[in-house]
């Protein structure tokens, strides 16, 4: 493969291209869907192809071709400099790349049970498990969906700056949505989870899945509805997960940044608290985000968006950085060979205090206890979302009683600027992120105290 | 070797290793666009992407296995694996069989040959003329992201009870976000579109409408919270129903008890007012088609009629088991993996969503409100309930109405209800439509909503 990788980027470069790079994938994946019992099917793919980016005339060209023969390279790689060329005929600021060490290496995921190696019928006992744990838990709940998948991909990566790695990436992933009905009210959790490998089931056993998810749905069945306007809130872990990459996450994606984001002009500045300290980092083992190079080759690191209340980083590609005058952080990731690669996270979290739960309550009189997310969305602005399916009241630093569907809604900065004492426990969750292609990635955090959120009741 | 020839290879192999019933689907397509970023054209895309999925189904066990790769041997071997899948699967009692033999509707606007030409050079003219317009219109607008993007498409659907047909459409997009920014105000991101099946570029009324909106919502007044009447563009309709509404005449969700909408057809859903289709034959329709991703015809389906519910979508499996026939609304692919849809078994989804338009012009909309809010776009509408239709969104961009009139943006303001109810309270509806993704609607009065703010 390396050599007919090479002998393609040397015909490109010889053709005024001034960066190229090739991405092939061999990808072998499962899908699992049960629902209410049934196995709706079981799918196995095998899939090949290649994506091609060209550098020329300070534009980028990109194609993909479903085919790893050499002339069908080579042709793909023609149409991507044709596509460089017809988009630089308008550039006026020519896109350039900040130099990376051209790296030689081969990576594989860590993980220690594959889930290749794991026969189906083993696979559909386990989401079966998870099915009838939830039925079981309580005679309200009406409807099981359990979605598995596994993901393998072979990939390799070639540059003309001379890198080339061969990288092995795998992802196993649980996902349930469970609907409950009382008398009057239906309520409905979801619940993700994922490892890099088929260990997910001793990490994460089926019944602690079907409990957790159940627990939420009966738990909103007897739940009132909230209050809207402004309170005091404590964000759980998982609250915590989602607000990092939905509210401050994406506005630190530099190319948002630069396409004139809340945070545009705002590094070096102090944008919050002094309680807050945020990362996004390649570097945790069983995070989903963890890689050991990004889709242009750039190892994975560690990077810290917010330190003690201060911007001090974002997240790049090597286009962003070398426009910036910053170092890549080896954040470029693409789906699969069908996309090209962009700025993308990896477990964003929030570094963890040193406050017991009872502490963060103690001194509220009324407020929300937000435990967990349905879904979170972010625009540009700072305007953030998250949708909370299960949360509780708290009255005179107590927990009482449960509450059901409700959103947050705030302005980033202003939020970041209310948290006014972080929780000595932490948490990683695994999930999701669409920005034009999906996105495997963690994210997590302590249990934080705000002063004040926008709840929007019903 | 043809694509159809490729399903029947598909076909041959599976009845070998012993399955009854083989379903073949090729997807093909390849799209040419170019990209807008912080108003540059940057990146040019050529991507062309095909597959090939096969259903096999043996005493009630079904298995399903894809490839991207369109070769005889490839297809063989992935004929092969949905076997060995449906073997290791348990029997799904609710089984019945795959689509019979169809007659297909003939449906215009669909396929322009102008489109198959298209060049990527074509694409950066557009490009350019939606980031000049934009410019012209405010020096404060910055075009951040959008583009200019043809797609063709072809699908293939082969079945051993006889269905045997092949689709193809064509579609352009131009689409522009915008960011306007004061020394003190930034403006969310605030888009605008135009998407056609035939080739019907208009950059300059995108960039435009897209410039416009940003530069409005600029200047931020004082929000009052409390309840009050608010005007829903497309834009926000489309937000807020396709994850209510939608979900709730979705037949798999009436079957398992996850409706709001059960045992309610022929009952009064929504204000007399409204009336809504699911119509998959419309003529130049973004989801449109003569066949579904089963090879089942698309038809128009009534959903509700003068506020009477009249009917939910099926795909085949869901139809059959409920006793009912398919209304053509199986689709495939997605399911938050960004799978291509050759890549899974068909699930229901809706075509076209098609409001019938009121009487309202734009004016009187505006004094049907009177006192309240215009909103544009919301955000969060996806973490909404389904099941009981309670949301809670932001709104972004938004602004005040007084007196009949818009006077100024808002900001940091949700609204909150419940989208079943809000169908009773619709007070007023625009007499144009237009399409926003899967929905066709016009703007629409809701006579009461929770405002909350700050």
């Amino acid at each position: 493969m390396k050599d007919v990788l090479s002998s393609v980027l040397d015909k490109i470069s010889g053709l005024n291209a001034s960066y190229a790079e090739i991405r092939t994938q061999e990808n072998g994946n499962t899908f699992i869907t049960v629902r209410d019992g049934q196995v709706e099917a079981v799918s196995l793919s095998t899939e090949k192809g290649a994506a091609i980016r060209v550098l020329a005339k300070g534009a980028w060209g990109f194609s993909t071709t479903n085919s790893l023969a050499r002339g069908d390279l080579e042709k793909a790689a023609k149409s991507a400099l044709k596509m460089a060329q017809v988009a630089g005929q308008s550039v006026r600021e020519p896109v350039k790349l900040a130099p990376v060490k051209a790296v030689e290496g081969k990576a594989r995921v860590k993980f220690k049970k594959d889930p290749r190696k794991v026969d189906i019928s083993t696979k559909i006992g386990t989401l079966l498990n998870i099915n009838s744990s939830c039925f079981n838990f309580d005679k309200r709940i009406k409807s099981v969906t359990v979605n598995y998948a596994d993901l393998a991909t072979e990939q390799t990566l070639a540059t003309t700056d001379g890198t080339y790695i061969e990288q092995l990436k795998m992802f196993v992933w649980n996902y349930c949505w469970v609907t409950g009905k009382s008398k009057s009210v239906m309520a409905s959790a979801r619940d993700e989870v994922g490892a890099h490998g088929y260990e997910l089931y001793t990490t994460e056993p089926t019944d602690k899945i079907a409990e957790r998810v159940s627990r939420k749905v009966v738990q909103q069945l007897e739940a009132k509805t909230a209050k809207g306007g402004s309170f005091p809130a404590i964000l759980g872990t998982n609250i915590v997960g989602v607000f990092a990459h939905e509210a401050l996450g994406h506005i630190c994606e530099a190319d948002l940044t630069l396409a004139g984001s809340a945070l545009m002009g705002k590094l070096g500045q102090k944008i919050a608290s002094d309680k807050v300290t945020i990362y996004d980092s390649a570097l945790i083992p069983e995070g989903f985000g963890a890689i050991e190079y990004d889709d242009e080759g750039v190892p994975g690191q560690e990077t810290v968006l917010i330190k003690d209340g201060t911007l001090v980083g974002l997240m790049h590609n090597r286009e962003t950085a070398a426009k910036m005058n910053m170092k890549p952080t080896g954040n470029a990731r693409a789906w699969d060979f069908r996309f090209s690669p962009i700025i993308r996270m990896r477990n964003t979290c929030f570094e963890k205090g040193d406050q017991s739960f009872k502490e963060l309550m103690e001194d509220m009189k009324f407020g929300y206890y937000l435990e967990a997310f349905r879904g979170g969305q972010a625009n540009l602005d700072g305007t953030f979302t998250v949708g909370v399916q299960s949360a509780f009241e708290i009255v005179k630093g107590e927990l009482g009683k449960p509450v059901r569907n409700i959103g947050i809604s705030g302005n980033t900065l202003e939020t970041l600027r209310q948290v006014d004492a972080c929780g000595k426990d932490f948490d990683l969750g695994m999930g999701r992120c669409g920005k034009g292609q999906a996105m495997f990635i963690s994210d997590g955090g302590p249990p934080l105290r705000v002063k004040s959120i926008l709840i929007g009741g019903a | 070797m043809s694509y159809m020839e490729l399903c029947e290879k598909a076909l041959e192999s599976a009845e070998k290793l012993g399955a009854k019933e083989i379903e073949a689907v090729v997807v093909v397509r390849r799209a040419i666009g170019v990209e807008i970023e912080r108003a540059e054209i940057k990146t040019c895309n050529d991507v062309m992407d095909g597959g090939l999925g096969v259903r096999t189904i043996t005493n009630k066990k079904i298995g399903f296995a894809f490839t991207n790769i369109l070769k005889q041997k490839e297809v063989e071997k992935t004929a092969k694996r949905a076997v060995k899948a449906s073997k290791a699967s348990p029997k799904d009692k609710n089984w019945k069989q795959l689509p019979e033999r169809q007659k297909y509707p003939t449906v215009k606007g669909l396929y322009d040959k102008r489109i198959t030409k298209f060049s990527s050079d074509e694409a950066v003219v557009l490009c350019q003329k939606m980031i000049s317009t934009a410019h012209a219109v405010d020096k404060r607008v910055l075009p951040a992201f959008g583009g200019a993007e043809v797609t063709i498409f072809e699908s293939i659907c082969l079945n051993n009870h006889g269905v045997k047909a092949e689709d193809k459409g064509t579609s352009l997009v131009c689409a522009l976000g915008t960011m306007a920014r004061s020394k003190t105000q930034v403006s969310p991101m605030c888009f605008e579109l135009k998407a056609s099946r035939r080739y019907e570029p208009n950059p300059e009324w995108v960039a435009k409408e897209a410039a416009r909106f940003a530069v409005d919502a600029i200047n931020v007044g004082k929000a009052e919270a409390g309840k009050f009447p608010i005007l829903l563009d497309p834009f926000a309709l489309q937000s807020i129903l396709t994850y209510t509404l939608v979900q709730s005449v979705r037949g798999d969700n009436v079957a398992r008890g996850r409706s709001a909408f059960k045992n309610k057809i022929g009952k009064k859903v929504a204000g007399e007012n409204i009336t809504i289709y699911d119509n998959g034959i419309l003529p130049g329709g973004l989801r449109s088609g003569r066949m579904d991703m089963e090879g089942v015809s698309r038809q128009k389906t009534p959903i509700i009629e003068e506020g009477i519910l009249r009917g939910f979508l099926y795909d085949n499996y869901w139809a059959k088991l409920e006793g009912k026939e398919s209304t053509g609304n199986a689709g495939r692919g997605g399911g938050g993996l960004s799978l291509p849809s050759y890549g899974t078994i068909p699930a229901i989804s809706p075509t076209n969503i098609q409001f019938i338009a009121g009487t309202f012009t734009e004016k009187e909309l505006l004094e049907e409100v009177k006192n309240g809010y215009y909103v544009r776009s919301v955000q969060g509408a996806h973490q909404s309930n389904p099941d009981t239709g309670e949301f809670s969104v932001a709104l972004a961009p938004a602004w005040r109405i007084q007196k009949g009139k818009i006077t100024h943006a808002v900001k940091g303001v949700m609204i909150a209800g419940n989208a079943y109810d809000m169908l009773k309270k619709i007070s007023a509806l625009g007499k144009e439509t237009r399409q926003v993704e899967t929905f066709i609607a016009p703007k629409a009065v809701i006579s009461e909503l929770n405002v909350i703010t700050k």
